[in-house]
């Protein structure tokens, strides 16, 4: 009897309670199907993976939408109706099943499907439901009483990242049973990540060959040194397989090269933790190595060879660092600044206290303000030792800038006159960037005067 | 009646063919098509052509071959994540469009058909985004397939949908989900963004997420263009999106190296008998390397000095390769002959002789003699200098160039500084060097280089076995030795002298020196500067006044235009002695701007016309009395509002919140 749920449980470890509540909802034949259910919790906690899976053991009839795709609701409409009427799109023609443009046409159209095809105890489940916020804004209401609009016994499955207090509507709406995915402790993701095994043999050895055979502990024991490490970072499972699949043989080294015994947990400790720390730098990013340069995954951290990497003309760059001045310091500041003779300015009891002031008040630390284009060039002009001519190719440079989103316009994109702009890159980067042409950038930066 | 007329001026539509063939017309039947110089720039300028494509085509094959290959290669393994190649362009690489139009023919030969290349205009949405490329798969094949009924097959866009994609995909190569693992996909469907910075990130986001959730019955590989770096996308993309591709690099070579190449290995050999002088080419590289890096633009500088350099005499049609030589010099007439003749190289070194014609093939041809001895030691010269401590005379062949055709080489600083450096050498750096020098002049045949190759030879056999040991022993080696008993002033005194003493050389030392000064006399020898050679002028281009045409400044062009019109109209009416004043005959908005200079921040309007109007309708015979209250007519009232109204488009005033001013938006006086 219970064998779809069994064979959930091996698949899907640690969702037992989870597994139990979806079952009763749907896996009696014998009862009515509930109108609607809110399955909800944080990304890759098997949420849209074990309802597809329970639906299809039991052989329900079902329509699963990616709401991502949708972006108008005809295509979100007509994908279920082509699902649920086994509709196989024409080459030719790439009719769907039914023209629907909206929720009316919807509902009209699935009871004339009704009539041909068996859609009792069918479900529709709607994967990222938290874009119907997005959407129509009656599609959440009608979805959540399609039983009754389409007088079809019709179940509809709602999977979401967020809460579903969160939908905020106005009107009274029919609340839907909700199912909570808690995320993972760190026990169930050794567990899950314990399901790998096999293949994470395999690629020791592919690596290292055969002779170096590890046992299920040790890999257990190296995920639990590995999550030590990530757990507190991350805590979606598909990111960790990635990640501990990607240290796992460095992790192997020193056994394979007969450095240490496999036994030896703390030599391998010492040995994997600096990869560890240097590879949470890049959680999420994904860039494999590619056979012209290994040492890749290694360089992007460093800033320097990052901006090494960007090439721009000489002018430019002093337009970039024109531009952050002009960004993170204060235009009352610029006469003092890059003026040779300005004046001897006055020592207020105010600037007594701005030198005291906490790292909160700090203009590189206030974020980017806008400055105009009469004030960018200005400045361009002072920190450059030489005169050039103001022509166009110096000012074509400028939407350069903007084009490589180094720069963003904050005015209004009709507004020709003056232009407002604002500087998108960091101290470390634009430190860099000075470096490179020979300016010193603290210099000219009110916060460190 | 009128409608026969009407109906014989009517305007057809003709369908064009391809435009290029337009452009290939044009050129035979150019204007100056029969003109001898312009023969002798086009053999130049379709050769240097031919070999920049020629370069261009290396350069990007490697680069190809491994995304290619990798393209191929991605749906190999069993992947989780959308499996994505980044190609770092740089900035401003000229053939952005040329390396992603060969990037889709290489892929469409050798991987798979199915090819969208998407740009940004047309992908402001995500919806516009998904249509176009489900548009690009699905109609391309349909009408590769059967030209005939094209229109036919042809999917509306609105149905372009993913789930259409793999419908399409599934009757194509059948149903990828039942036998995943055993088939190898054979087709991917290939993704291009080339310009990735300037792509709506929401839509791509979207794009991206949808294309994961499909990646099991969809193979799709994206290809992004990225002109910064990789972090570019991670700033675009939050985590949820980036944790779902796999991105490889590939990198592209920066401009610089690209312009080295081209600089090295096209424009400064015997193909191009062309050369731009030192200070223009200084300001050529200046402008590429301090305002765009844009190889494109070089060569079009490039070519614009040439057609300057061509187009200024008849007799230049003599800069071209050696084997026309003759046949120019056949067909130039007596006056052009007299030119060639009273040039200034010519009359410094060429004695009036019988038989000009004849002087003049073998001048030229000995200069060309000259040229290629001039690339060849400078190409040695390079090999010499580029990796000495602070590049006294810079890392490239191009600064060697600039350096050596803006004076003499030999003579410069840089070439002291850095001949001092080599004679510092130790004996394996030297070796290396100048065996990397004997390499070169290897690959090259004729008696003098042979000559010069066997004599360094011997001067690097007698590096080799020269010892660094001082040749004799030292005489006063006794003396040094400190045996004797000495008080502190005296040993001071010792040793003080015993730096003045001149330094023993050793055996090494000598043959360093010797072969130092071969060299040196090698490089005076061919390293001259090319206008001590006769003909100098026809190969050379020295005009450095074309750095205003290729950097132009608008607002002084501007400036000059509305202060002294006659400097581009050339006409005798508006001819200024004097900066300052206004003749009638200028144009009225000339009088206008000229009579703003002269107002502050803001400008009465009143007196602004009153101004006007005593310039262009002076008011002689009457009193002085009713000179200021006559009445304006209303064709110069109309001048005045219509000049007005031209300078606000300008952007030199605007209006004001008083109706009486305007403001003044340039500097006031």
């Amino acid at each position: 009897m219970n064998s779809v749920q069994e064979e959930l449980q091996a698949t899907y470890p640690c969702r037992k309670k989870q597994i139990e509540e979806l079952y009763n909802l749907f896996g009696y034949g014998e009862e009515p199907l509930v109108d609607a259910v809110y399955v909800y919790g944080s990304s890759s906690t098997g949420k849209t993976s074990i309802i597809k899976s329970l639906l299809r053991g039991l052989n329900l009839k079902f329509a699963l939408v990616n709401l991502v795709e949708c972006y108008t609701s005809k295509i979100l409409f007509e994908s279920i109706l082509n699902q649920l009427s086994d509709h196989k799109i024409d080459v030719i023609k790439a009719q769907p099943y039914a023209r629907c443009d909206n929720m009316m046409d919807f509902v009209a159209n699935l009871r004339k499907c009704g009539e041909t095809v068996d859609l009792s105890r069918a479900v529709i489940v709607l994967d990222k439901a938290e874009r119907l916020r997005d959407m129509d804004s009656n599609l959440l209401p009608a979805f959540l009483r399609l039983t009754e609009l389409a007088d079809l016994s019709i179940s509809v499955v709602f999977v979401s990242e967020i809460v579903f207090d969160n939908y905020c509507y106005k009107n009274e709406i029919v609340t839907p049973i909700k199912i909570h995915f808690s995320q993972y402790t760190k026990e169930e993701i050794i567990e899950i990540l314990c399901l790998n095994f096999d293949t994470a043999r395999e690629a020791i050895e592919s690596s290292y060959g055969a002779e170096l055979s590890i046992t299920e502990e040790f890999y257990r024991n190296y995920l639990s040194v590995f999550l030590s490490v990530f757990h507190r970072a991350c805590r979606d499972v598909s990111e960790l397989k990635y990640m501990a699949k990607q240290s796992f043989v460095k992790y192997c080294e020193p056994v394979a090269k007969k450095d240490c015994e496999l036994s030896d947990s703390l030599a391998l400790w010492k040995h994997i933790a600096p990869v560890l720390k240097s590879s949470l730098g890049l959680l999420y990013m994904r860039i494999s190595p590619t056979h012209q340069e290994n040492s890749s995954t290694l360089s992007i951290t460093a800033k320097d060879s990052q901006v090494q990497s960007l090439e721009l003309p000489y002018y430019g760059k002093h337009l970039l660092i024109a531009a952050y001045l002009a960004s993170y310091n204060p235009a009352k500041e610029d006469k003092r600044l890059y003026m040779k003779y300005h004046g001897k300015k006055a020592r207020t009891k105010s600037d007594i206290r701005a030198k005291s002031k906490t790292a909160e008040q700090l203009f590189t630390q206030l974020g980017p303000k806008q400055f105009g284009f009469d004030r960018l060039i200005a400045i361009f002009y002072a920190i450059l030792e030489e005169k050039v001519d103001l022509n166009s190719h110096l000012l074509v440079q400028i939407s350069t800038l903007v084009e490589l989103r180094l720069l963003a316009i904050v005015s209004d994109n009709s507004e020709l006159d003056n232009r407002k702009y604002r500087c998108c890159v960091g101290l470390e980067y634009i430190e860099a960037v000075a470096r490179n042409v020979g300016i010193n950038i603290k210099k000219y930066l009110v916060d460190f005067n | 009646m009128d409608t026969n007329l009407t109906i014989s001026k009517g305007i057809f539509v003709y369908k064009t063919k391809n435009i290029a063939d337009y452009k290939r017309k044009d050129g035979t039947d150019n204007v100056f098509a029969d003109q001898l110089w312009y023969q002798s720039f086009k053999s130049v300028w379709t050769k240097v052509e031919q070999k920049i494509e020629i370069l261009n085509d290396e350069m990007f094959t490697g680069l190809l071959k491994n995304l290619v290959d990798s393209v191929k290669s991605s749906f190999n393994e069993k992947v989780t994540e959308v499996p994505t190649k980044t190609l770092l362009t740089g900035i401003n690489m000229p053939d952005h469009v040329a390396l992603f139009s060969t990037l889709c023919k290489e892929i469409k030969k050798s991987v798979t058909p199915h090819i969208a290349v998407l740009h940004t205009e047309h992908c402001s949405t995500l919806k516009n985004l998904v249509e176009s490329a489900v548009d690009q798969f699905v109609n391309k094949v349909h009408s590769y397939e059967s030209d005939g009924d094209e229109l036919k097959s042809k999917i509306r866009k609105t149905y372009c949908t993913f789930a259409f994609l793999q419908a399409w995909y599934e009757s194509l190569h059948g149903s990828t989900n039942s036998k995943r693992k055993t088939r190898s996909v054979a087709q991917p469907l290939v993704i291009i963004i080339p310009d990735f910075e300037n792509f709506n990130e929401k839509s791509l986001q979207d794009f991206i997420l949808i294309i994961s959730s499909y990646l099991n019955v969809l193979p799709i590989i994206l290809i992004f263009g990225i002109a910064t770096s990789v972090n570019a996308i991670h700033r675009s993309l939050p985590f949820h999106v980036s944790s779902k591709i796999n991105i490889q690099v590939f990198n592209t070579q920066p401009s610089h190296l690209y312009l080295n190449r081209i600089i090295e290995s096209v424009l400064l050999t015997e193909d191009c008998p062309f050369h731009i002088g030192g200070k223009v080419f200084q300001c050529f590289t200046d402008i590429f390397l301090y305002y765009d890096l844009s190889v494109q633009r070089f060569i079009k500088n490039f070519k614009y000095a040439m057609l300057e350099h061509y187009s200024a005499h008849s007799i230049m049609a003599l800069c071209t390769f050696s084997h026309k030589v003759n046949r120019v010099v056949e067909q130039l007439s007596d006056d052009d002959l007299a030119a060639v003749k009273s040039l200034q190289s010519v009359r410094d070194h060429i004695e009036g002789s019988d038989n000009f014609e004849e002087t003049l093939i073998q001048g030229v041809q000995h200069f060309y003699s000259y040229l290629s001895m001039f690339h060849l030691y400078l190409k040695c010269l390079h090999s010499l200098v580029h990796s000495l401590p602070n590049c006294p005379l810079g890392k490239q062949v191009r600064e060697l160039y600039s350096t050596a055709t803006s004076g003499e080489i030999t003579q410069s600083e840089g070439y002291i500084e850095a001949f001092k450096l080599l004679g510092f050498h130790s004996k394996q750096e030297l070796t290396e060097k100048v065996s990397g020098m004997c390499l070169i002049l290897e690959d090259h045949d004729g008696d003098e280089i042979q000559d010069v190759l066997a004599q360094l030879q011997e001067h690097l056999v007698k590096l080799e076995d020269a010892t660094t040991e001082v040749a004799e022993e030292p005489k006063l080696g006794g003396e040094l030795m400190l045996s004797e008993k000495m008080n502190r002033l005296q040993l001071k005194q010792k040793l003080r002298e015993l730096t003045r003493a001149p330094k023993q050389l050793s055996n090494y030392d000598k043959a360093r020196a010797a072969l130092i000064q071969y060299l040196q006399d090698v490089f005076d020898k061919y390293l001259r500067h090319p206008s001590s050679v006769p003909f100098y002028e026809l190969f050379f281009f020295n005009n450095l006044s074309i750095r205003q045409v290729l950097l132009g400044s608008h607002r002084s062009a501007i400036h000059t235009a509305l202060n002294n019109p006659s400097y581009y109209f050339h006409c005798d009416c508006c001819k200024l002695t004097d900066d300052g004043r206004i003749s009638a005959s200028m144009p009225d908005i000339s009088i206008l701007y000229k009579l703003h200079l002269e107002y502050g921040k803001l400008i009465n309007l009143y007196d602004w016309l009153q101004a006007f109007v005593t310039i262009v309708d002076p008011y002689i015979d009457s009193g002085e009395e009713d000179a200021e209250n006559r009445p304006v007519s209303p064709e110069v009232h109309a001048r005045f509002i219509q000049g007005v109204a031209d300078l606000e488009f300008l952007g030199f005033i605007k209006s004001y919140k008083r109706k009486t001013h305007v403001v003044r938006l340039t500097w006031g006086g």
